[in-house]
């Protein structure tokens, strides 16, 4: 690959101590910029969202909390980026039984339970939900095992893959929070297509993930409302009552907002606080409402920007390992989007899952922002490593 | 490119991620651009509450403009229907009854929990409704409740307006009262342009039910964003819209007046209790005279001038709702029904005041007259009894007596009138059953011209129609119901009966005012009129007049009237001569009276209704020459129509011929001269005390 041009050469000339293929001139300034700006218009809408009604007396709570963790989230984002991706493949084991032990740990008393699931460790006015982190530990663990490889799995070595995800995906299910449950298997499709798994293995696995969703929804193992939320997507006449209204104030929220919006801070459904979740889960609404169909395309606009550039890392990336990682985030962040705005809308099933970089919450945004770090790191250093061969 | 490397197969991811967006967005253009209308709809109605304020009702005056209904301004207790909606368990209510009901108790307000209970046990409740728990208490309560959220949750106090009644119980069964609105009145009312709701007050009875359109005022509307738990955001004080009062009813009753007969009406009757029941043959008891009633009206143009019926109610009873236990009381049938009144609800046997039909009817078709059975001046014997010439059985069966067989000797027409005799009418009866070209139907149809048998169309709710009965129509009832009127086939004896007003003929007071208004302004027969007008009070403006109402117009020219009045004006004033035996049934009541000034016709009646005493019945009216005043009174049990009815119209009469009609007091009035009166009763003893103290 013909990596030093003559333009380089002359920079070189200008410039003695920056080295062209040094990672700093490849940060992809588009992947950073639209991060920010959703996440910034996340923390607008959050205060609409949670400031209350008395114009007097706006509460901020949730504007500072979540600005202290976009912040914090730059900050690892920066950080993640500096380090050097490759070196995460050593790592990996690390970070992968890390992230598993987290999750037996909040499962035991050590854990919190909070909208009826057993997802929180809380420090003092903190609260870390560790199956955020682990969806980041599951892509940097099958990364790393997918790679080896080469871009051609056996139905073995599929078989491997699937008993690497399934751990914390049994335990996540367990607390339960299928929503992320729902994450971490389309990770697992999105970067098992890419590592080469056989399309007569892709048949058979969807066939087979299709009878356990089945069979789930037949077992005890979901809780009554997770049911309840699942069902209403299939049948809303037969689910329950607050499943059912959920569904319907949020469609009513965003069809308020019409194609302008009803003005920031104007949402009357937003302001009633009629949609439950309405800074979490169900943010979309807000962004319908009070911000429109118009608003809600430059958001989605953004994050299609956001997607496109990490898609590109996937393809430009320097080795597999860097490709899948980044492929990893783009399943991540794409499922989520569609899945939080999606049943906000009614075409998909109500399912926990945050809005990335605009829900409200902690563990989400640093998560999200950590793993843009990590692709923004892969594209730093794409050429340095056929620069190593 | 191999169609299988990693790149290869990222770009599937791509296609995958564009389909997702496209489903993302047009989904979000189907609901934000093209069905848009339909959601903004639902959000304003999720978010934007309507909250009525009520307006205060229209006010009752009296002819002369004086208020008989106002309304006041007073402490409610209320609930929020959104704490009685969300989880208050029968032992909570126990509990807060009891509490509330203490509470109120001490502040002078006696309440019982069970009261409490009952109004807490509202059928359907919305979150803006607000139930009603105790009206006009004490101020004091606001602070009491406000520091104690927890015990009465959802309990404030709030200023209403209710009604008010300056008067007491004059005028009761005119005015009627008002009370919570019923789920059949509310949904008679849903599609009208009412806006009541369920929490609404709402005229029962009287004026208030009659124009209750009129009354009820525009309730005020606010616009209020609410979140989901019901509180408020905002008010949309652009949408606000005040309430406006109703409209003022202005009756044609004169409250002086109105007092006055209800004082007579009370009086005579208590006076009767005393007396002995004459009818009762098989040992002594004193009449129940329970009940009665008492119409005043001008005849030139049908004004209700004064409607009294006993025995009577306190409509303030049912401010702020009344208690099933009270209410109870007042439909107990041991209680005479108080709140029936007797002027439009009571129908009675005319007994001798149905003469005048009988009368009108003989000279009318000709009869009485050059070419009939007897000339109107021809006389005619009386010997107390009569055998119908046309008997077919036992002669005993066909024969028909004056009351007590007293003979009446030779009779006319204005003479029978005069001194009641039965037997000239039996004469009249048979011949219009028997006589050709003369049919029973013919006194019946006079009934009816004169307004008997029909409502006259006052503006008051349920009124009576009364009865009157012809062959066809007597026949008709047998058919319907052969159990209780076995017998299809009308006779003789019947026209008999009712020609003297017995029988199944059945009149209301008002009916019976009516007809002789209609004679005595010359054949007019009006709808009487209750109100003159209604007036908006904001810019004291006529939004209704109510004129003279003409039902019909009676042939009577002065052959056919003088003779009538002038029997009647016998009833009153004949006297044959000191020492006679013939003069006016009501000749000795109306002695001493002013009629120089004042003349006056009229008819006593008494109405046989065994097993019971007789009820005393007088119609009349007066001047003569250009009659004012047609008045009417039905006494239930109270004797002959001479004893009870005649002489309480008397008192009327003169009082209204002299021009001494006493004020009417309010009871704010009546309870300042009580305390004067006690103050004078006291002030001799005061030096007493005073001394007594100094001695001690």
């Amino acid at each position: 690959m013909a990596v030093a041009t003559s333009n380089r050469r002359e920079y070189r000339r200008l410039n003695p101590r920056t080295d062209p293929l040094a990672p700093w001139w490849h940060v992809d300034i588009v992947v950073v910029l639209a991060a920010m700006a959703i996440a910034a218009l996340g923390i607008a809408v959050i205060y609409s969202a949670t400031r209350g009604a008395d114009p007097e007396s706006f509460d901020t709570f949730f504007l500072q909390r979540q600005t202290l963790f976009v912040v914090l989230g730059v900050g690892l984002m920066v950080g993640a980026a500096a380090f050097d991706y490759r070196h995460l493949r050593p790592l990996a084991p690390v970070v992968y039984g890390g992230s598993v032990l987290l999750l037996l740990a909040v499962l035991s008393p050590l854990g919190v339970e909070r909208n009826q699931a057993q997802s929180w460790f809380e420090f003092g006015s903190l609260q870390l939900q560790p199956s955020e982190f682990a969806k980041l530990g599951l892509i940097i663990g099958l990364a790393a095992f997918l790679s080896r490889y080469g871009g051609r799995l056996t139905f073995g070595q599929t078989l491997g893959a699937l008993g690497l995800a399934g751990v914390p995906l049994m335990l996540i299910l367990g607390q339960p929070d299928v929503g992320t449950v729902l994450v971490m298997s389309s990770i697992t499709a999105g970067m098992l297509i890419v590592a080469g798994i056989r399309i007569r293995d892709l048949l058979l696995l969807t066939t087979t993930g299709a009878l356990g969703v089945a069979s789930l929804l037949g077992s005890s193992l979901l809780a009554e409302y997770q049911r309840d939320r699942l069902l209403v997507f299939i049948d809303p006449d037969g689910a329950s009552e607050a499943a059912r209204y959920n569904l319907e104030q949020a469609q009513i929220a965003i069809g308020n907002g019409g194609l302008w919006g009803q003005g920031y801070g104007q949402g009357s459904q937003t302001r009633g606080g009629l949609v439950p979740e309405q800074q979490t889960d169900f943010i979309f609404t807000v962004v319908g409402e009070e911000l429109g169909f118009v608003g809600a395309a430059v958001l989605l606009g953004l994050f299609a920007l956001l997607l496109w550039r990490l898609y590109r890392t996937a393809r430009i990336a320097g080795d597999l390992f860097g490709s899948l990682l980044a492929v990893g985030v783009f399943t991540m962040v794409l499922f989520q989007l569609f899945q939080a705005a999606g049943m906000t809308m009614g075409i998909m099933p109500v399912t926990g899952i945050p809005l990335p970089l605009v829900s409200y919450g902690g563990s989400s945004a640093l998560t999200t922002l950590l793993s843009i770090g990590i692709v923004v790191s892969v594209h730093m250093r794409r050429y340095g490593v056929a620069a190593t061969h | 490119m191999n169609s299988d490397t990693p790149t290869a197969r990222i770009t599937l991811l791509g296609v995958v991620a564009l389909g997702l967006f496209g489903a993302l967005f047009a989904r979000l253009w189907f609901l934000q651009v093209l069905t848009e209308q339909e959601f903004q709809l639902q959000a304003t109605a999720n978010s934007v509450r309507t909250v009525f304020e009520p307006a205060p009702r229209g006010r009752i005056l009296d002819s002369q403009g004086r208020v008989l209904v106002g309304n006041r301004e007073v402490n409610v207790v209320v609930m929020d229907g959104l704490v009685l909606t969300e989880g208050f368990s029968d032992t909570d209510r126990a509990a807060f009854s009891l509490r509330l009901a203490t509470e109120l108790s001490a502040t002078g307000s006696l309440t019982k929990a069970a009261e409490i209970a009952e109004r807490l046990d509202v059928a359907e409740v919305r979150p803006f409704d607000e139930i009603v728990l105790a009206t006009d208490v004490d101020e004091l309560l606001t602070v009491f409740l406000a520091e104690r959220p927890e015990q009465f949750p959802g309990v404030s106090l709030v200023r209403r307006t209710v009604r008010e009644y300056p008067y007491g119980s004059t005028a009761a069964h005119v005015l009627g009262y008002v009370g919570p609105i019923t789920e059949e009145e509310y949904l008679a009312r849903a599609d009208r342009d009412g806006g009541y709701r369920l929490d609404d007050e709402i005229g029962k009875a009287g004026v208030e039910a009659a124009f209750e359109e009129f009354l009820r005022g525009t309730p005020g509307q606010r616009r209020i964003e609410v979140d989901a738990r019901g509180d408020v955001i905002r008010e949309v004080a652009e949408a606000y819209v005040p309430p406006r009062p109703g409209n003022d009813v202005v009756l044609s009753i004169d409250i002086d007046l109105q007092a006055l007969v209800e004082d007579e009406l009370a009086s005579t009757l208590a006076a009767r209790r005393l007396e002995q029941d004459q009818s009762y043959e098989i040992g002594f008891r004193t009449l129940a005279a329970p009940a009665g009633a008492a119409v005043v009206l001008d005849p030139s143009n049908g004004d209700i001038l004064a409607m009294a019926s006993y025995p009577t109610f306190d409509p303030a009873e049912f401010v702020g709702g009344i208690s099933q236990d009270a209410f109870d009381e007042l439909n107990d049938p041991d209680n005479d029904f108080p709140l029936n009144n007797r002027a439009i609800q009571g129908t009675y046997a005319a007994a001798s005041t149905f003469k005048l039909i009988t009368s009108y009817a003989a000279i009318d078709t000709g009869l009485l007259g050059p070419r009939g059975f007897l000339d109107v001046n021809q006389f005619t014997p009386d010997p107390g009894f009569y055998t119908l010439d046309s008997c077919q059985g036992e002669e005993s069966q066909c024969t028909f007596t004056n009351a007590g067989e007293a003979p009446s000797g030779d009779v006319d027409l204005r003479l029978a009138l005069a001194v009641s005799s039965d037997v000239y009418y039996y004469r009249l009866a048979e011949q219009f059953s028997i006589r050709s070209g003369y049919q029973d139907e013919d006194i019946a149809e006079a009934a009816r011209a004169f307004g008997y048998g029909a409502r006259t169309g006052v503006a008051l709710p349920f009124e009576s129609p009364g009865l009157i009965l012809d062959p066809e129509s007597f026949e008709q009832r047998s058919l319907e119901n052969p159990d209780a009127f076995p017998r299809s086939q009308w006779l003789t004896g019947d026209t008999i009966n009712l020609s003297i007003g017995q029988g199944d003929v059945r009149v209301t007071p008002l009916q019976l005012v009516n007809s002789y208004a209609a004679l005595a302004n010359g054949g007019t027969l009006y709808s009487p009129n209750i109100a003159v007008a209604v007036v908006d009070p904001l810019s004291s403006e006529e939004v209704r007049s109510y004129g003279p109402r003409v039902l019909g117009e009676l042939w009577m020219p002065d052959e056919i009237r003088d003779p009538i009045v002038e029997g009647l004006v016998g009833a009153v004033q004949f006297n044959e001569g000191t020492g006679a035996f013939r003069k006016g049934t009501a000749f000795d009541v109306f002695e001493g009276f002013p009629f120089a000034s004042f003349s006056v016709a009229g008819k006593t009646g008494t109405a046989e209704v065994p097993p019971l005493a007789d009820f005393s019945l007088f119609a009349a009216f007066g001047p003569v020459e250009d009659a004012r005043y047609a008045m009417a009174v039905v006494m239930e049990e109270s004797g002959f129509g001479s004893e009870a009815a005649a002489p309480m119209t008397r008192n009327v009469f003169e009082a209204i011929a002299t021009d001494s009609i006493p004020e009417a007091l309010t009871l704010a009035e009546r309870a300042r001269l009580r305390a004067e009166a006690l103050a004078a009763a006291n002030a001799p003893d005061q030096p007493d005390a005073a001394a007594a103290e100094g001695s001690s």
